[in-house]
């Protein structure tokens, strides 16, 4: 410890909060860089946690933060980068180790096993051994699930099982399964994004509670309200860098904004904005779907580009879900070129709507299969009006597709999951050509997919527009939407918030519209 | 990104020469089974064994066949020898009554229908899985056909009736010109018709089919009760083989059916197998067994080796799969 | 969302007591129907009866909560009983015959959550596999022929009473308790609740899950081996067909005390009760002379009910 002491990083450059007077910090991260097969998800990120503090980290989707989480808990193991505890360098490879140092993560998606009760899933994995070799300490678990209850304020009996309890609840019990660990060191993802405004207070209490114990607390929000009330010092990330430090008393709002967005996106041609969109493709009025939107109302003209942004959870991808009719729809009408639509995605598909889904991997493709079968597939009543198939007909308007779309591949018989991320993304589009939809539903359609491909893909995007077809486009990345919309609907918490005219895209008011402001 | 796609690619066509390549393999297999028994018995190679293999090759190939579209599909039909069971003695009974022996064969493939039926609108409409679903519908059948049958036998067909299981057409026998010719329906079907396409695609990937528009649901349906179709011929072939119906008839044809389609390469997972293959797989496990009777190994230990012959084959599955 | 907290145990009490109420029914139906059924005798001869029947639906309930099925079971057991006959025939010592079924199952399960956890082949097919070979080596070993000549001590197993009571309920009630303390009050219980509802708390809790699968379908070998022992004293000889079958019994049994496929929702109570139920209907239906057949039938049609009660309600939910 006292021969590292001396290396103070001098690229940290804020320095202790002002109510420590430690030298050391807590637990540091030295140059950790993690790379994913095309995208560089944490690029040389240092940073240092000092006990007591309350650390915000800010980013838009997909800037790192989850990955700086996952690598922190030693659930990813990071390329490059040195961990530093209390001054002494040490190893974080398994979930195990960082829970030696004391590193608790509370995830968004949820740790708990739905048929057991609360004590037991706070204690999971470190039941108290009763005095009777082999059984479990019930009592004492008990006792102690109560004790953790009742330092997080929850007023439920820790008998009941985690499936019977509301989301909210069940936040609350992560929360107290990780303070329970007794950590040092505790991640917090959105914490309040499920709360009420009771629970949330009292997690504030809580929190409180800790930073007065020592306790270093690294919380992700996107509510600047909370990032002002709670934080002691603010870091942002965007592409996985770390692009600005700043402590809540020194900087505002705005300045945060900007230091999240202002990604730079390559295009390598300009759009040409269509000054008069054709006929309605899509309008859709006060659609609510089981899957938790509510009243949302939108169109989508042939020859335009409708942008849906918004958070991630913010209810995008359920909306095309539920337009294409993946989703059960509870209320509201939907109406395809002016017909309504009815039925499932195989009557969506008849009427013309094509989905590129998010995860192009598990829901675009069949990755078992060759590139013909797949760009076949959804256009096989269309191309094959006999029903009777025909491999070299398939194989023709395969090799028809691959040269259109200029997918890299050597051959139509090649298995689709030897393709990079761009050309299959190509094939998914591809699909639906063979298919003759009309109006498209693009979710993320870069995502995953490099630089020169994306310049691609949405010269593709463009061209589809030319033709007359009306695309609908969800994305993260504000500056995609800014530079290839034609409006865009921001969503906030399942609701649409706002329409942004061509004029009023920026990304400044994309992130304004949907961050939350409470 | 174009060099090294190209370079991993360099034989052109891969994919199809990979399964063209696994086809050959197996062929390569019958071969050597036929050779190492011709070799190891005096009776394999005459053309009364050869013939025998291929009859009984065709009951398995008949149940197998059905079960493969399932297994297309990521499923799986445990019912399939139940249903041999309650179609066959429904079928024994009609004749018996009407004289007719198309109406009875009717009546066979009606009743192994609509137990397919009945399944697929589990898996499909209610959403159980597959292979509980059929489970349950194997027990529910074994007690139909056991109460309707209350330990009796059903037997002496029309000739003519019998002339399915046991005639001879040019001196090969008449189930082996049925097993041709659902061969190529079979196959026409899965590789030459939209439908076959689909069922391959949503057993590729269940979720990206329904969201390519393939009506998953239908399409399930289809293959269960084309399943059950099939478990109805081989109850009627059965039936005018044996010249008898009994409650147990078709009840250790399962676990057989099962290793014919997986020996064949169709894969539990879902998406790969065909019914040329399955053809082949039933050939495999009809030559095993066959080749054990010749060199008088003990009969008890056939359930044995077909249920090694199914975990053999699943691992194998899961090994190709891994390693790509 | 809290009035989900609230739906949530009001969609599972129709659950809870919808296996009670199948037995209550039953119960009711052939008490009014046959003058015998509800005697002491025949109700303590249905007790003795389902025995055999609980030893096995105990550990597929811990199996089936860990989304797995064993469908070798019942010739495991089948197995295990000839292996047993065997032994104590040749012996005369039941304590060998026991270690030998023993043996059998663990054997056995030890391949099946190898196959599965090892090899990650689904469980239907892996058991399906060792079904065939276990059925297959009880034909070889036994030569499809019975193996008789149990001796009396090995049938006072079944027979013989113990502190006045039937030694077959003294066993269930030990076993049923064991598996209680074991579901309920061990580590062990915990995480097989945790493998069938969330796999990846046990990984981030640090739990070696794989060992654990295993464990789970080992136990339910030797379960097999135990209710062997019963099998065998019983019927009084090993039969190479005794068991055949007996799983879907215990998957019934199972499945209608309201433990799921699903996420580690498991009822131990609940699969005794189905027990329960399952061998009143048996009994009550043999009291009415209907034949073993429509007994499979009524069971099959009980248990395609409750996987529809199951399935509507997990739709709802």
């Amino acid at each position: 410890m006292s021969a590292l002491m001396a290396i103070k990083p001098d690229f940290d450059t804020t320095s202790p909060p002002p109510a420590t007077a430690e030298a050391t910090p807590l637990f540091e991260l030295r140059g950790i860089s993690k790379t994913f097969p095309g995208v560089k998800a944490l690029d040389d990120v240092s940073f240092a946690l000092w006990p007591g503090e309350v650390h915000m980290l800010l980013g838009e989707n997909g800037a790192g933060k989850s990955s700086l989480m996952k690598v922190l808990c030693g659930a990813y193991q990071a390329d490059a980068g040195e961990y530093f505890h209390e001054g002494e360098k040490v190893e974080i490879r398994t979930p195990a180790d960082a829970r030696k140092l004391g590193i608790a993560v509370i995830f968004q998606e949820f740790s708990l096993v739905p048929y057991l009760d609360v004590a037991q899933n706070i204690f999971l994995g470190r039941e108290f051994p009763s005095r009777i070799p082999g059984l479990v300490d019930r009592k004492r678990l008990y006792r102690e699930a109560q004790a953790v209850l009742d330092l997080i304020g929850l007023d439920i009996d820790p008998r009941t099982k985690v499936h019977a309890l509301g989301v909210a609840q069940q936040q609350m019990v992560e929360i107290g399964k990780a303070l329970s660990q007794n950590a040092r060191i505790l991640v917090m993802d959105e914490p309040t994004a499920a709360l009420s405004d009771r629970e949330t207070e009292r997690l504030f209490e809580v929190m409180r509670q800790l930073q007065a114990k020592g306790v270093a607390i690294v919380y992700i929000s996107h509510r600047m309200a909370e990032v002002f009330a709670l934080g002691d010092r603010i870091t942002v990330l965007r592409d996985g860098k770390l692009v600005g430090r700043a402590r809540p008393g020194q900087t505002t709002p705005d300045e945060l904004v900007r230091m999240m967005v202002g990604r730079t996106v390559d295009m390598s041609y300009p759009r040409n904005f269509a000054e008069t969109p054709g006929e309605i493709a899509l309008e859709v009025r006060g659609l609510s779907s089981k899957n938790g939107i509510r009243d949302i109302d939108l169109t989508v003209r042939a020859g335009e580009i409708v942008g849906l942004c918004g958070l991630v959870g913010s209810g995008r991808s359920e909306v095309a879900r539920a337009i294409f009719g993946a989703d059960e729809v509870t209320a509201g009408e939907i109406s395809i070129f002016g017909k309504p639509r009815r039925g499932g995605p195989d009557a969506a598909t008849m009427a013309g709507v094509g989905l590129i889904p998010e995860s192009r991997k598990t829901e675009g493709l069949a990755l078992i299969r060759t590139v013909a079968d797949n760009l076949a597939v959804a256009g096989l009543p269309k191309l094959f009006p006999n029903k009777l198939f025909s491999p070299t007909q398939a194989r023709r308007s395969a090799e028809e597709l691959i040269k259109r779309l200029r997918i890299a591949t050597p051959s139509p018989n090649q298995s689709v999951a030897l393709l990079s991320g761009g050309n299959q993304q190509k094939v998914v589009i591809g699909k639906w050509l063979a298919a003759g939809t009309r109006l498209f539903i693009f979710d993320e359609p870069t995502r995953g997919i490099d630089v020169g491909a994306k310049a691609e893909i949405f010269a593709l995007i463009d061209q589809l527009v030319a033709d007359g077809a009306a695309v609908l486009m969800i994305s993260s990345e504000q500056a995609e939407i800014v530079h290839v919309c034609d409006r865009a609907y921001v969503m906030r918490g399942k609701r649409i918030v706002g329409e942004l005219s061509r004029s009023e895209l920026s990304e400044e008011n994309i992130v304004r519209m949907g961050m939350h402001h409470d | 990104m174009s060099i090294a796609s190209d370079a991993a690619t360099r034989p052109i066509g891969l994919h199809l020469s990979r399964e063209t390549q696994q086809l050959a393999y197996r062929l390569l297999a019958v071969a050597l089974l036929c050779l190492a028994l011709s070799i190891a018995t005096e009776a394999f190679f005459t053309a009364n064994n050869i013939l025998n293999v291929l009859r009984q090759a065709s009951l398995l190939f008949f149940l197998a066949s059905g079960l493969t579209l399932v297994i297309l599909t990521g499923g799986l039909d445990l019912s399939v020898g139940a249903n041999i069971g309650l179609s066959a003695c429904f079928a024994a009974t009609v004749i018996k009554a009407t004289g007719s022996p198309a109406l009875g064969t009717l009546t066979g493939l009606a009743t192994g229908l609509a137990i397919g039926i009945c399944n697929g609108l589990m898996v499909a409409k209610l959403r159980i899985p597959s292979f509980i679903a059929t489970y349950g519908m194997l027990w529910v059948l074994h007690g139909i056909t056991y109460y309707y049958m209350a330990g009796e036998t059903i037997h002496g067909f029309p000739p003519g009736f019998r002339q399915i299981g046991s005639g001879y057409f040019l001196g090969v026998p008449i189930p082996v010109y049925l097993m041709l010719a659902f061969l190529l329906a079979g196959t026409i079907f899965a590789q030459r018709t939209i439908w076959g396409q689909q069922i391959y695609a949503i057993g590729a990937n269940p979720v990206a089919a329904r969201l390519t528009g393939i009506p998953v649901d239908r399409r399930l349906i289809l293959v269960y009760a084309f399943s059950g179709a099939m478990a109805g011929v081989a109850s009627i072939v059965f039936l005018a083989r044996l010249n008898s119906a009994e409650g147990d008839i078709g009840e250790a044809m399962t676990l057989p059916a099962i290793a014919a389609a997986l020996i064949g390469g169709a894969s539990l997972f879902g998406g790969v197998g065909s019914v040329f293959g399955t053809f082949i797989g039933a050939l495999i496990l009809t030559l095993v067994l066959n080749g054990m009777n010749l060199l008088a190994v003990n009969a008890n230990w056939q359930p044995l080796v077909t249920g090694l012959i199914v975990i053999l084959a699943v691992w194998f599955d899961m090994v190709g799969r891994r390693r790509t | 969302m809290t009035d989900q907290a609230v739906s949530s145990p009001l969609l599972r009490l129709p659950a809870v007591p919808g296996v009670a109420v199948a037995l209550a029914g039953l119960s009711l139906l052939f008490a009014l129907a046959s003058p015998g059924f509800l005697t002491a005798g025949n109700l303590s001869n249905v007790l003795v009866q389902s025995v055999i029947l609980l030893l096995l639906a105990l550990p597929m309930t811990l199996i089936i909560m860990t989304e797995g099925l064993d469908l070798s079971m019942g010739a495991v057991l089948t197995l295990a009983s000839l292996v047993l006959a065997l032994i104590v025939v040749a012996t005369q010592s039941l304590a060998l015959g026991l270690i030998g079924a023993l043996a059998v199952g663990l054997a056995f399960g030890l391949v099946n959550g190898w196959l599965i956890a090892g090899l990650s082949i689904p469980p239907f097919v892996a058991t399906l596999g060792t079904l065939g070979a276990a059925q297959g080596l009880a034909l070889v070993v036994s030569d499809g022929q019975s193996v008789v000549g149990i001796p009396r001590f090995v049938r006072l197993v079944y027979s013989g009473e113990t502190f006045g009571i039937p030694t077959p309920i003294l066993i269930g009630a030990g076993f049923y308790a064991l598996f209680h303390v074991l579901l309920y009050h061990t580590r062990f219980g915990t995480y097989v609740c945790a493998l069938g509802g969330n796999r990846d708390a046990l990984t981030l809790a640090g739990v070696a899950w794989k060992r654990l699968l295993v464990a789970v379908y080992m136990l339910g070998g030797a379960m097999a081996g135990v209710a062997a022992l019963l099998m065998t004293a019983r019927i009084n000889a090993g039969h190479p067909t005794a068991a055949i079958g007996l799983e879907f019994d215990a998957i019934a049994a199972v499945a209608l005390g309201g433990t799921s496929f699903d996420k580690g929702n498991g009822w131990l109570f609940g699969t005794l009760l189905g027990v329960l139920t399952v061998g009143v209907l048996r009994n009550g239906l043999n009291l009415m002379a209907v034949p073993s057949s429509v007994q499979v039938a009524c069971i099959g049609a009980l248990v395609i009910a409750a996987l529809l009660v199951d399935s509507l309600r997990s739709t709802r939910s």
